[in-house]
């Protein structure tokens, strides 16, 4: 089946007892056996079946299998957030001393998880420029037990070469890890160009409407764990295979933790994956539509937008995501009170924290998302006080331009 | 034709597609387990087009317990 089809049919065919076609959202805490020897079975190993949907739970299963198959992975596990997520696939892998290797251009959750909270483990983060590949061989180190990437960095809008920063990663002998939020499976599968482990914050595009936390973590198949440097999944490998990564988290550090989906939110993820195809066509159509509008708007000084044909980063685009820049783009108006102005102006378009949503978002990244960062740590990451930050939503384009057309003329008049 | 099913030996009359196998085998849960052939875990989507072969080491896991491993 092809992508489409997938998203739509994809990890359930239809409830056996009831007939249901939407996956059925199975509210529960814990699963009863009739016999003490069943549950002990299942505890055991020896039978299949639930146990707790801090583990797994059959409405978040329908959810991991979709995903799967949409990323062409071998295994999901779907998690409350996509902090959640990536938490636990870098806690699964690093030990104190370890290294860990990502961009400056990604998200600022990630990063304040790496520098802040991961620090306090003694993990060290090395944050390397995602544009220039040779940056990420210089960093690898004895220590490096995984690097970290976007798809396209947000907010700065950089596209790393994929492919070859895999190269550099299995060269080490470590897994490449991509975030490919901000893309989806419907732009780009990230295990073609060689990435062992994909995230997800399933809260944006899947989601697509902004009314649930959700995270998700694919494991291509592309990395040899039972060759890794990772001791205890090579053991794990030795007795589940290929899925060794994902069984160390679902029986430990998943589990462990807590980062579990509620049922609920599982069921409003899988519905949003029925319209995700067209929805991103949308967003991309219109995220080109309207950087081309504000390239050429002469109050605006700069835009910067993957998919427009100036940028530095076309070709990528081309290679990576068949031409289709994503639905994000930022662009600067001068100064902190211009992007101020403009967004206390837009009318349509929402001033919140998020982004993926069928709604045009805007926001002040430099004053919201990455408020606890320092002005030079904000501009090494992308980030100036001049920027506004848009999602694109898949509103008619028309009614998009001329918000953004009024409310720039009343960001400039105010200036007077 | 000799299989090794979750490291029992087996032997089958006909050669079996994966879905068939699942029958054949009464596992359970078919819609939950995971199939891998020789080390390698097929795709979900894979399960109809691949035959088995003479020697084949199949293991069926599952993805949903804690401690549930084949």
């Amino acid at each position: 089946m092809k992508a489409d089809t997938l998203a739509i049919h994809g990890g359930f065919a239809d409830d056996r007892e009831t007939g249901s076609t939407a996956v059925p959202i199975h509210q529960t805490v814990s699963y009863a056996y009739r016999t003490a020897q069943e549950l002990a079975d299942v505890f055991d190993g020896k039978a299949p079946g639930y146990i707790y949907t801090r583990i797994a739970n059959p409405t978040t299963t329908a959810l991991e299998a979709r995903l799967t198959e949409l990323e062409d992975g071998i295994g999901c596990i779907a998690t409350s957030s996509g902090m959640a997520a990536i938490a636990s696939v870098v806690m699964g892998l690093v030990r104190a001393g370890d290294e860990i290797i990502t961009a400056t251009g990604i998200f600022g959750g990630t990063v304040s998880l790496f520098q802040n909270t991961l620090t306090r483990f003694d993990v060290k983060t090395i944050l390397v420029d995602a544009a220039d590949t040779e940056q990420f061989a210089g960093a690898v180190s004895k220590k490096t037990k995984l690097i970290f990437i976007e798809t396209i960095g947000n907010p700065r809008m950089d596209v790393p070469d994929i492919s070859a920063i895999a190269e550099i990663a299995h060269r080490a002998n470590i897994p490449l890890i991509v975030d490919n939020t901000v893309t989806t499976p419907f732009l780009i599968k990230p295990g073609e160009f060689g990435a062992d482990i994909i995230i997800h914050s399933t809260s944006k595009f899947i989601n697509g409407h902004g009314t649930a936390i959700g995270g998700a973590i694919i494991d291509t198949g592309n990395y040899d764990w039972a060759a890794g440097p990772f001791e205890d999944i090579k053991k794990l490998a030795q007795k589940v295979g290929q899925l060794a990564f994902l069984a160390h988290l679902r029986n430990l550090i998943y589990r462990d933790l807590g980062g579990c989906p509620a049922p609920m939110n599982s069921f409003l993820m899988l519905q949003g994956l029925e319209t995700l195809s067209g929805r991103m066509n949308k967003h991309c159509e219109n995220a080109k539509k309207l950087a081309q509008f504000l390239e050429n708007y002469p109050k605006i000084e700069w835009v910067n937008y993957p998919g427009l044909a100036g940028s530095e980063f076309h070709n990528r685009v081309l290679k990576l995501f068949k031409g289709s820049g994503g639905g994000l783009l930022t662009f600067g108006l001068g100064n902190r009170q211009k992007a101020f102005r403009f967004i206390d102006s837009v009318k349509l378009a929402k001033n919140m924290a998020n982004l993926g949503d069928a709604k045009t978002l805007v926001i002040h990244p430099s004053s919201t998302i990455f408020h606890e960062f320092s002005t030079p740590e904000q501009n090494k990451m992308g980030v100036t006080e001049e920027m506004v930050r848009v999602s694109v939503g898949i509103e008619d384009f028309e009614d998009i331009r001329s918000d953004f057309e009024q409310a720039i003329e009343k960001a400039f008049k105010a200036q007077k | 034709m000799k299989l090794i099913v979750n490291g029992t030996k087996t032997n089958l009359s006909d050669s079996l597609t994966i879905n068939e196998l699942l029958v054949e085998k009464s596992v359970k849960m078919p819609d939950m387990v995971s199939v891998e052939i020789n080390g390698k875990i097929l795709r979900r989507t894979e399960f109809e087009t691949t035959t088995l072969k003479e020697n084949d080491k199949v293991e069926f896991l599952y993805f949903m317990g804690g401690g549930l491993w084949g």
